[in-house]
């Protein structure tokens, strides 16, 4: 990777320390998503220790959920005001805490508490930063980092299952949980790697051999400069204050617009198939371990396609395309799931799997990086929070619409026909919608260009000074032969 | 010889024929015994004697046989027996914690117990729990019809060992070994300490490499100001 630029020059530094804030994004993302799962594992113990029904248990994996992705849209504004570092190390602090409480819990109320809202409060407080702090150090290999970042979710997964059972096998159910909350204070190390960047948010690049190749890439960010402007232009009143903490005139981006409705109506049918494989699987005669085997299956090849989609997305030919590539993941993920019931023996569930672990590691590989594509890195802290909370009543909507689905008609095929028709109808929409905003990106960027060549100079040196002035460079000297060397860049930046 | 499993109360009819090789015979005499008892047999036909049972409890199983006596001596026995349905019990040790409570539990695969009894093992001797003469000890619940739940409160370390239920069936008795370990509370946490530990040395060694790095940085960055300043 190319030497961190990190104090001196505008912009991410796309590697240096940016693959220690990768790391640190991947163990963080890994326990958010896979702790969850993981602790499943305890359930019987405490059910019978409790002497509850097993839907009583059940409801702190759903409490637990629900808090994580409800609580999102609190840690953004955290994270607007705070930055990423401090809210995941409380993140990782809060999570320690909520599970060290839960071992010496008394009843399952107590444990609703400590692990469901306590954990999963903490939880959130680590996944949204991690994610952005990814669109702060990147920008050429944000596609491959954000791949690899995500591939923490599967590792995890696989790390924390055989984990748990050991634990469990130790130590039972409440010596697990107090060294699960140590563990999980691990989170706090992954926060004091984000080291936070002193530049801010431009996508303008100073190294001059790097310009060619990235008058490619400043045509998809165009947002990015656009937005700048327009906030300096206003002045500060309460409206600019909650968009401090906020940003609602998100829901006046057309790409936001189009991303948050093709991914609420994806969500109805992304996790059901996943928590049914193994269900169905029992169903039509395969046995426990080798139905417990396709979810592994599926986990082992998730875990290699999240960073190979991360290089593809990065290539010069997907990245401008991005959301084309995003589109026909999920459309491929649904048609998986429409032929599923046509797999009638173990061996076509295994193909399944595969299929369905590739699919899944494609979309979750592209998921924020695709929203960071459409809203640029200086609004995707906002633009995830209210993202995920408007995404949340999908998630947990979609397993129990499956379950009454199977129920009804006892059947597992229409659950699967239901998921992956609403899955391929999300596809077809954001594929439609993106073409349709592609071309109007295109036209807005000729009639910026065409603005531009007539007030050419003026509105260049104001730019570049305004550009400067949002960062905070240091000192005088140095701003000279810069500021002249990003004028030129401009220049033949318009020319082409 | 034949052996007959039976797993519940059920009505058996055992009958002996005689072979076709052996219709040369004139005079015998066929007899039903159980140990030295004779049994009156109910069907006789041609060549075959058949006695009926009615198997209620395990005092009628044994071992039953016709014999043939005559010029010769031949004997079947048939043996009845009990096959008791198995009992599932967790095969890995529970684990516990000084003061806190363990819940035992045993499941019955096929048949429903008419009784549950749970022992406890004091070096070779099983001794029965009685859950209401130490009642704040131990409570026995029979969560469902298959399924029992022994609950053993404020746990010490004189609890640790092995425990059997015993399932009694109309026909006989099976049994479900369990094993309870009590740990003290010190033993998670030398895990959790290190762990903690770990964590705080990583914060550390981050943020000290974080001050000393940017220490660097300013340093170089100075000396390139200087530079600069120089050449300007």
């Amino acid at each position: 990777p190319p030497p961190a630029n990190a104090g001196r020059a505008p912009g991410p530094p796309d590697g240096g320390w940016g693959w220690g804030g990768v790391f640190g994004a991947f163990v963080s993302i890994g326990f958010a998503y896979a702790f969850p799962k993981g602790i499943a594992i305890f359930y019987k113990e405490i059910q019978d220790f409790f002497g509850t029904s097993y839907s009583e248990i059940a409801w702190v994996s759903s409490i637990m959920l629900a808090t994580t992705y409800g609580a999102e849209i609190v840690s953004s504004i955290l994270v607007n005001r705070y930055g990423s570092r401090p809210v995941v190390i409380f993140g990782g602090l809060l999570c320690g805490i909520g599970m060290v409480s839960a071992a010496f819990c008394t009843s399952i109320l107590q444990l609703y508490i400590c692990v469901g809202f306590i954990t999963g409060f903490g939880l959130a407080l680590n996944l949204q930063p991690s994610v952005i702090i990814i669109g702060k150090y990147f920008l050429k290999r944000r596609p491959i980092a954000n791949g690899l970042a995500m591939a923490g979710s599967p590792v995890m997964l696989c790390t924390l299952a055989p984990l748990n059972q050991f634990l469990f096998d130790n130590f039972g159910w409440r010596g697990s949980f107090l060294i699960l909350g140590a563990i999980l204070l691990n989170c706090c190390v992954a926060g004091a790697l984000f080291r936070p960047i002193k530049a801010a948010t431009a996508s303008v690049k100073t190294p001059k051999e790097e310009v060619t190749k990235d008058a490619m890439e400043m045509n998809s960010p165009t947002n990015v400069p656009v937005e700048i402007k327009t906030e300096e232009e206003g002045g500060k009143d309460c409206c600019e204050k909650i968009n401090q903490y906020l940003d609602f005139s998100l829901f006046k981006h057309r790409g936001f617009l189009i991303y948050l409705i093709g991914n609420v109506l994806m969500f109805l049918g992304f996790f059901a198939p996943i928590v049914f494989l193994a269900p169905y699987a029992k169903h039509i005669g395969i046995d426990e371990y080798s139905s417990a085997f396709l979810l592994s299956i599926l986990a082992i090849v998730d875990m290699i396609a999240r960073p190979t989609t991360g290089i593809i997305a990065n290539s010069k030919w997907v990245r401008p395309r991005i959301q084309y590539f995003f589109s026909f993941s999920i459309a491929f993920n649904g048609t998986c799931h429409l032929l599923c019931p046509l797999a009638s023996n173990y061996m076509g569930l295994v193909v399944y799997s595969i299929f369905f672990g590739l699919a899944f590691g494609m979309v979750c590989a592209m998921l924020f990086e695709t929203l960071m594509d459409l809203v640029g890195a200086a609004r995707f802290t906002s633009a995830v929070g209210l993202v995920t909370i408007a995404e949340c009543c999908t998630i947990l909507l979609g397993p129990p619409i499956g379950g009454t689905l199977i129920d009804t008609f006892g059947d597992y095929k229409y659950m699967f026909i239901k998921c992956g028709a609403v899955m391929v109808l999300a596809g077809t929409f954001l594929f439609i919608m993106n073409y349709y905003n592609y071309r109007m990106l295109a036209k807005e960027e000729k009639g910026r260009k065409a603005k531009e060549e007539d007030s050419k100079s003026v509105r260049t040196e104001n730019k570049g000074r305004n550009n400067w002035d949002k960062e905070t460079i240091q000192d005088g000297p140095e701003l000279e032969p810069l500021k002249e060397e990003l004028e030129g860049i401009k220049k033949e930046v318009n020319g082409t | 010889e034949k052996n007959i499993p039976l797993d519940s109360a059920s009505r058996i009819e055992l009958s002996c024929r005689l072979d076709n090789k052996y219709s040369h015979l004139k005079s015998f005499q066929v007899t039903w015994k159980r140990g030295n008892e004779t049994i009156r047999h109910i069907n006789k036909t041609e060549n075959s004697w058949s006695i009926q049972l009615m198997v209620l409890d395990s005092s009628k199983l044994g071992s039953y046989s016709c014999t043939l006596k005559g010029e010769e001596e031949i004997s079947a026995v048939f043996h009845l027996q009990g096959k008791m349905p198995k009992i599932e019990a967790k095969d890995k040790p529970i684990v516990s914690y000084e003061g806190d409570a363990a819940v035992l539990i045993c499941k019955s695969c096929g048949y429903t117990p008419i009784a549950w009894t749970w022992y406890m093992t004091n070096g070779s001797e099983q001794i029965v729990i009685n859950d209401s003469l130490l009642a704040d000890k131990y409570v026995i619940n029979k969560m469902s019809a298959n399924v029992t739940h022994l609950k053993i409160l404020k746990l010490a370390k004189e609890n640790d060992g092995v425990y059997w239920c015993e399932a009694a069936f109309e026909l006989g008795k099976s049994k479900g070994k369990l094993e309870l370990k009590v740990l003290s509370l010190m033993v998670p946490l030398k895990p959790f300490l290190a762990i903690v530990a770990e964590v705080g040395v990583l914060v550390t060694v981050v943020f000290l490499y974080e001050m000393y790095s940017k220490k660097k940085e300013k340093r170089a960055e100075d000396g390139r100001e200087f530079d600069q300043v120089e050449q300007l």
